[in-house]
């Protein structure tokens, strides 16, 4: 008959069970919420590019403005990648022997583009504009991060929604004098929030929230 | 309590960790994978979006080229003195557009973009990217020339506009880069150089004189 008695670790099992329905739940939780959020899923994409082009040298050694090559930025939705004339602009001369610029010299001969991959992609249905951003003095540091310190450029900011109305809410953050939009390592020398709240009011910015300002 | 219970439950344990490590991994490894992307949405849609590809032409350019032979619509660009700088067959003299504070400015924003890099934020033509050139000792680079001697003074602003949109020995054409008018808000810009570089006092107003000693 002693197999009909509860053996003794039994009198462990209730509290055990409640340890474990109190710990599974936060655990499932936390992985869900922290497996699933853009900072692990998106943020640190580096894709390897068709050509080695590194923004450190090129802006960060060299001092090129963003605008140099991102020629639309100011005027259209779109920064644009720069055509390989741009690049031919000067590699016609400088280092033109690489090996490592084969890729660029081969598509300016045959006019077939290169295809450089996207690092900084949002969904399909929300339309960013860069121009409305940056002509109003949102830096491009704001979305991009430090590109003139990126061999390879990766993502830097989650591009999530919350993330896009976090400035929209409070676009006092990200803003300053619009001449210093690429100008990516510049400092307001005094409080950002003071200063970004006195552009802010000077300018009249109140960035909407509107589902359509973004989704049409 | 048996063993094989307790140990079990250790293993258990241990093994959910992983994916808790796996995720700290993520959110500190920078990689060249493609995004995680859980939920799907509507976020790649089967349509075309600027520089996209299209398989179906043989450049494979979603966005197409003009069509040789047409114009769009404002965009005969007729005036030849302002798209061209040039009137019967001749660089104009002097800026067709009216040189005021804001069309500097504009030019100094432009020329510091566009062309500081290789002919210097003064015109001496010793740009960050000059500098390079001789670093590098490439053969083929003609150093870019500096704005400050007789012959580039004398040029008219129709042959400086018309350098600036074809290009000129190394120097590529900027005409495709930089808008017509932004153009000559560089030319304005750099007559604007050229007297900052080759100033008698008597050319500043008196009542500045002095702040100048």
């Amino acid at each position: 008959m002693n197999h009909f008695v509860f053996p003794k670790w039994s009198n462990f099992a209730a509290p055990a069970l409640v340890i474990i329905a109190l710990i599974v739940p936060g655990y499932a939780l936390s992985v869900v919420y922290y497996g699933g959020s853009p900072r692990t899923t998106d943020v640190g994409y580096e894709p390897a590019q068709p050509v080695e082009y590194s923004h450190a040298l090129h802006v960060g050694k060299l001092g090129i403005d963003c605008r140099y090559c991102h020629t639309t930025v100011e005027s259209s939705a779109q920064a644009s990648i720069p055509p390989t004339q741009t690049c031919m602009n000067c590699h016609k001369q400088i280092r033109a022997e690489s090996r490592k610029l084969l890729p660029m010299k081969q598509s300016h001969a045959t006019g077939m583009p290169i295809e450089w991959i996207r690092v900084h992609d949002l969904p399909d249905y929300v339309y960013f504009n860069h121009s409305a951003h940056v002509t109003r003095g949102v830096s491009c540091v704001s979305c991009h991060g430090r590109v003139d310190k990126m061999q390879v450029v990766y993502q830097k900011e989650t591009l999530s929604m919350a993330w896009c109305l976090d400035c929209h809410r409070r676009p006092e953050k990200h803003l300053r004098e619009q001449e210093f939009v690429t100008q990516l390592d510049w400092t307001p020398g005094e409080d950002p929030l003071t200063y970004g709240l006195r552009i802010r009011e000077r300018n009249n910015i109140n960035p909407s929230t509107d589902c359509s300002t973004c989704h049409r | 309590m048996s063993k094989s219970v307790i140990i079990g439950g250790m293993i258990a344990a241990l093994l959910a960790l992983l994916p808790l490590l796996f995720i700290a991994r993520a959110r500190v490894v920078r990689s060249d994978r493609t995004r995680i992307h859980l939920i799907q949405d509507m976020d790649n849609q089967p349509k075309f979006k600027a520089q996209s590809s299209n398989p179906l032409f043989a450049d494979r350019r979603a966005m197409r080229p003009r069509v040789l032979g047409t114009v769009a619509r404002e965009q005969l660009n007729e005036d030849t003195r302002l798209y061209l700088g040039m009137s019967n067959g001749e660089f104009v003299p002097t800026n067709p557009l009216p040189i005021t504070e804001a069309l500097l400015k504009r030019g100094q924003e432009r020329y510091d973009i566009f062309c500081a890099a290789c002919h210097g934020l003064a015109g001496y033509g010793d740009g960050m990217v000059a500098i390079r050139a001789d670093e590098l000792q490439e053969g083929t680079w003609t150093p870019p020339t500096s704005y400050h001697n007789d012959l580039m003074r004398e040029r008219e602003d129709g042959h400086l506009f018309n350098t600036i949109t074809n290009g000129i020995r190394n120097m590529a054409a900027y005409g495709p880069q930089i808008p017509a008018q932004d153009r000559w808000a560089i030319v304005a810009y750099i007559r604007a150089l050229q007297r900052s570089q080759n100033a008698k006092l008597e050319d500043v107003p008196e009542e500045l004189r002095a702040s100048l000693r």
